[in-house]
Formats: structure tokens, C-alpha cells, sequence
């Protein structure tokens, strides 16, 4: 791995969860706020996370690193929804109650 | 109040300031990068960063102990079995700490015998205290397990954040023992070292904290019980999950099987997805109570600690955890970027938040807000990404130049470290260091004064209940 693949890569690393992140908060922004703009603007971050994804398949890191890479893209989906949910579910009885 | 959360005000007291120390420790240490020679023989590099470290630690510790001081009688409704020997073990590990910080100050190293190991300095990174004082630090948190568990028994009542709490409490301790033992094989005695570092910091410290901020976020924005526990078992087993086996990126470079390149890999790869539920839950809970508390400080701070945790260990650690990329990244500022950026995240923001809250219930305050809070969280975070920002600047310089360019010769190391890169992140380290220490000043203020002056509405409600207006 030459000195600007190994910068590049870790950049894109970084970026990969950065994007996760902003994925995630933008998709708790939507749901606080009923909003649609906002619940785009999460899904477009998804993509872009998807889209770093793709770059740092033409990184030089090994096939089972890229492949790791590509499963955790898809793990990252779920988890706002389904916390959120959760959440819901979990303050849910003692919302009626109040 | 009971006697065991005057304790905790001790420790916190204490812990902050320990904070203090390491900031000036720090400062002298990110001083002696810029300016070649300075306290040269008089308080060497080695020292300061040592001092540095140390008290970071011990601080952080002090806070977790004061935390759950402070919350055992609350959760169990009792006063904290055995607290009478709790508080003289407070004084007596508060001395320990003066006489190791002396000794390493003045004494600072000695010949390599076996007395030195006992009274100087046991040698091991992070956990240098002289045999003597590591003993004591033993006894110190066997005492604080005899008064949690002591307690929970006399009560005959185990909830469970205290079930989830007691058994961490074991590996807590059992992990430390890890410090004694003087092994002449280096690879050995690294990879016991690490059973140490890294599960204390990403096991038994972040289950700790997560008990610590289930029972603050109870006490906080009156979150149910059921909620709290159901997520800390959520927690617990996605952090143990990654956690235990991401030991493995500490392993890569230390004379380990090759397995490890694969395992540490792997699960330090997981270990962003549960920071990003944590941040979820954040964003819900703050949504939920539509930003309203009447402890603001505390508020901001939890918040501080879900994003700080994620960006600091999850993007920072993300970036430099696979093997490829962790061969030239390792051992350089890159990594010290990466540790600063996630102690302050996942620790340090959580123990602040329990500060405060303990001071609002001890000052009994309704409301706790003002101006200083926000200067000081302000002023500390902008410090902090600041310096973890210069730092990332000067790691990628030294893995850039240094190793991937230079092949980590000693001449490369040399030149690594007059890159202009290099040198202009490490003197805005400095520069972002006195932001921090500026912040530090303000938050001290903040805490020795914040909810002393009552309303008039709440002066008049203590009169009216016979307190002091």
C-alpha cells in the first residue's frame, strides 16, 4: 500500500462512519420532527455512506475487509429504525399511564 | 443526605482535581514538543507524560467510585454499609496518590532492583504506581466492593442496574491485578498488559459507566427503571460483544499469533454499530423531553458523552483499527488522537454529568443553569477537537512521511518529526491545550458556585419548610 492509498483508505474509513452517524441522526431528526426533507436528507447520507462503500471497494484493502466493509453497510440500516422502535415500545406503557 | 454521598462529593472534589493535574501535566508534556529541551532533567518528557496519563486514570476512577457512592443509597434506599471505613480509605488513597505523584516528581526513577518496583515505579505504562501503592489501590477498591455488595445484601434487594454493577465490579478488580506481576518476556508481558488496558477501558469501565448513566439518567429525566435496565442489558451485551475480542487490534504488532491480525480486526469493526444506537437514543431521549430539564448542565454533558463516544471512538477508531491501515498508523499521534478523543467522550463527559447532577441535590436547587456551564462546556470542547484535530494532523504526517514513505527507519522517524505538518499540529495542540485548560478554570468556578444563589421564589420556599433561605 503506497503513503496516498493508505491516507485515502483511512479517510474514507473515517467517512464511512461519519456518514453512518449522520444517517442515524438525521433519521431520529425526521422521525422528531414529522419531517419528510429531513427523512431524504437521512436517506440520501445512507447513500452516501453507500457510495463510500463502493469507493473503498477499489481500495487497496483485502477482499475479506471489503466484504466486512459491505455487511456492516448493511447492518447499519436497520439500527436507527429498529432502536427507535424499541424505544417507542419501551416508553410506550408509561406514556398511557401518565 | 446520606453519609456515602458526602463521600462521593470527596471524590468528586478529589477527581477534579486529578483533572486539574493532567491538564498541567499535559500542558508541560505538549510543551516540551514545541520547545526542545525545556525542564530537561529537571521534569523530563517522560515524567510529565506519565503524570499526565496517570492522573487521567486515577481521576477518571475517582469519578466512577464517587458515582456510585452517590447512587448506591439512592438505588437501595439505605445508607452504604461499612462507609465509616469507606471514608478513611478515601483519605488514605488520596494521600497514596500525593506521596506517588511526589515520588515521581522528585525521585522519578531509580536502580533496577526490586526496590525501585516497590517504592519508585513498577515500570508498566499506565499503571506505574510502586508495588506499595498498587496494593493500596487494591485494598481501596475491595473496600468500595465490600460497601456496594455489603449493601445490596443488607437490603436483601438487587436491582438490576446493582446486579449488572456487582458483576462488573469483579473483573474490575481481578483485571487489575494484572499490574503486579514483572514479566521479562516482552511480547508476554504486553499481551497480559493489554487484559489490563484495554478491558478495563472498553469492558469493565463502559459497562460501569453505562450503570452509572442509567441511574444519572433515572435521576435526570425520570426515565423509567424497566427502560433504563432493558437498554444497559442491551448495552452490556453488544459492548462485551465487539469489546472483549476487539483486544486484538492491540495485538497486532506485538509478536502475537497472526490470528489476531483477523479477529482484532473484525470485532473492532463492530464496535461503531452499538455507539450508533447509543446516539439514537440520545436524539430520543432529548426529543422526548423536548430538550426540558431542570439540570441543563447534566443534560448537555450526557449528550456531550453519546456523540463524543461515537465520533471519538467509533469515527477515530474506525479510521485506523483495520490491520492494512493500523501498520503504519500505530504508536504514532494518529493513535493519541484517537485515545484522547474517546476518554473524553465515553468517560469524562459522563462523569461530569454526574457532578452536576450530585450538586444539584446537594445544594438542593431547583434548576441549575447560568452562563459559566456553557463557557466551560464550550471552551472544553472546542479545546478537545481542537487538539484532537491538530494531533490527527501530525499522526497522518508521521504515518504518511515517516512510515509509509520514510519505511519507519530511524532516519525517516528523525525527519517525520521536523515535517512542517508535524510541527504546526503539534504547537496548535498547545495552543488548543490552553483552550482546554481556559475551559478547566471556567468548569471549577462553575462547580464551586453554580446553585449556591437561590431564587427568590426558592428562598422563600426553604423559609416556608423551616431551611436556610
Amino acid at each position: 500500500m503506497t503513503a496516498v492509498q493508505m491516507l485515502g483508505t483511512s479517510l474514507l474509513l473515517a467517512l464511512f462512519v461519519l456518514l453512518a452517524g449522520c444517517y442515524g441522526v438525521l433519521y431520529c431528526l425526521a422521525r422528531l420532527r414529522a419531517s419528510r426533507r429531513i427523512g431524504r436528507a437521512a436517506a440520501a447520507a445512507y447513500a452516501l455512506q453507500g457510495l463510500t462503500a463502493g469507493l473503498l471497494a477499489f481500495s487497496p484493502l483485502d477482499f475479506w475487509w471489503k466484504a466486512l466493509l459491505l455487511a456492516s453497510f448493511v447492518a447499519y440500516l436497520p439500527i436507527p429504525p429498529l432502536t427507535w422502535r424499541l424505544l417507542e415500545n419501551l416508553h410506550e406503557p408509561e406514556e398511557q399511564h401518565s | 443526605m446520606f453519609r456515602s454521598q458526602h463521600l462521593a462529593l470527596k471524590y468528586f472534589a478529589a477527581a477534579m482535581t486529578l483533572f486539574g493535574i493532567m491538564i498541567v501535566a499535559g500542558l508541560l508534556a505538549s510543551t516540551q514538543y514545541v520547545q526542545d529541551g525545556f525542564l530537561l532533567n529537571i521534569l523530563d518528557f517522560s515524567v510529565t507524560k506519565m503524570l499526565h496519563i496517570d492522573t487521567m486514570i486515577i481521576s477518571l476512577l475517582m469519578g466512577f467510585i464517587g458515582a456510585v457512592y452517590w447512587f448506591v443509597p439512592i438505588e437501595l434506599e439505605r445508607e452504604t454499609v461499612g462507609i465509616r471505613l469507606a471514608e478513611v480509605m478515601f483519605w488514605i488513597f488520596c494521600a497514596a496518590v500525593a506521596v506517588v505523584a511526589a515520588v515521581f516528581i522528585f525521585v522519578q526513577y531509580g536502580p533496577a532492583t526490586e526496590m525501585s518496583l516497590w517504592f519508585i515505579n513498577q515500570g508498566r505504562k499506565y499503571v506505574e504506581a510502586p508495588r506499595w501503592a498498587a496494593i493500596g489501590i487494591t485494598l481501596v477498591v475491595l473496600v468500595f466492593i465490600y460497601n456496594v455488595v455489603g449493601t445490596a445484601i443488607k437490603t436483601k434487594k438487587v436491582t438490576g442496574i446493582m446486579g449488572v454493577l456487582m458483576v462488573d465490579l469483579i473483573p474490575l478488580f481481578g483485571l487489575y491485578l494484572i499490574a503486579f506481576p514483572s514479566i521479562t518476556n516482552m511480547s508476554e508481558d504486553q499481551y497480559w498488559w493489554w487484559w489490563l488496558v484495554h478491558l478495563w477501558v472498553e469492558a469493565t469501565w463502559e459497562i460501569l459507566i453505562g450503570c452509572i448513566m442509567a441511574l444519572a439518567l433515572m435521576q435526570l429525566l425520570g426515565t423509567s427503571r424497566r427502560i433504563v435496565e432493558t437498554w444497559l442489558y442491551i448495552e452490556v451485551a453488544l459492548v462485551l460483544g465487539t469489546g472483549i475480542l476487539g483486544l486484538g487490534h492491540h495485538y497486532f504488532w506485538i509478536g502475537t499469533p497472526s490470528y489476531w491480525l483477523g479477529i482484532g480486526g473484525f470485532f473492532s469493526a463492530l464496535e461503531p454499530l452499538p455507539l450508533l444506537g447509543m446516539v439514537v437514543h440520545a436524539i430520543y431521549d432529548a426529543g422526548a423531553h423536548r430538550m426540558k430539564t431542570t439540570n441543563k448542565p447534566a443534560f448537555f454533558w450526557v449528550m456531550a458523552e453519546a456523540f463524543g463516544n461515537f465520533i471519538g471512538g467509533g469515527v477515530f477508531g474506525f479510521m485506523m483499527t483495520l490491520p492494512q491501515i493500523n501498520l503504519f498508523t500505530h504508536g504514532t499521534q494518529w493513535t493519541v488522537s484517537h485515545g484522547h478523543f474517546a476518554f473524553w467522550g465515553a468517560y469524562s463527559c459522563g462523569v461530569l454529568a454526574v457532578i452536576y447532577l450530585a450538586l444539584q441535590k446537594s445544594r438542593a436547587a431547583q434548576q441549575l443553569d447560568g452562563a459559566a456551564w456553557k463557557w466551560s462546556f464550550a471552551l472544553l470542547n472546542i479545546g478537545m477537537l481542537g487538539m484532537v484535530g491538530a494531533l490527527l494532523v501530525s499522526g497522518i504526517s508521521q504515518a504518511f512521511y515517516e512510515r509509509a514513505m520514510g519505511g519507519s527507519t530511524l532516519q525517516a522517524f528523525i525527519e517525520g518529526q521536523t515535517n512542517v505538518w508535524f510541527v504546526q499540529g503539534i504547537v496548535m495542540r498547545l495552543v488548543f491545550g490552553f483552550v482546554f485548560a481556559a475551559g478547566y478554570v471556567v468548569l471549577i468556578y462553575d462547580l464551586l458556585t453554580i446553585g449556591k444563589k437561590r431564587t427568590a421564589a426558592e428562598g422563600l420556599q426553604a423559609r416556608v419548610a423551616g431551611g436556610p433561605a
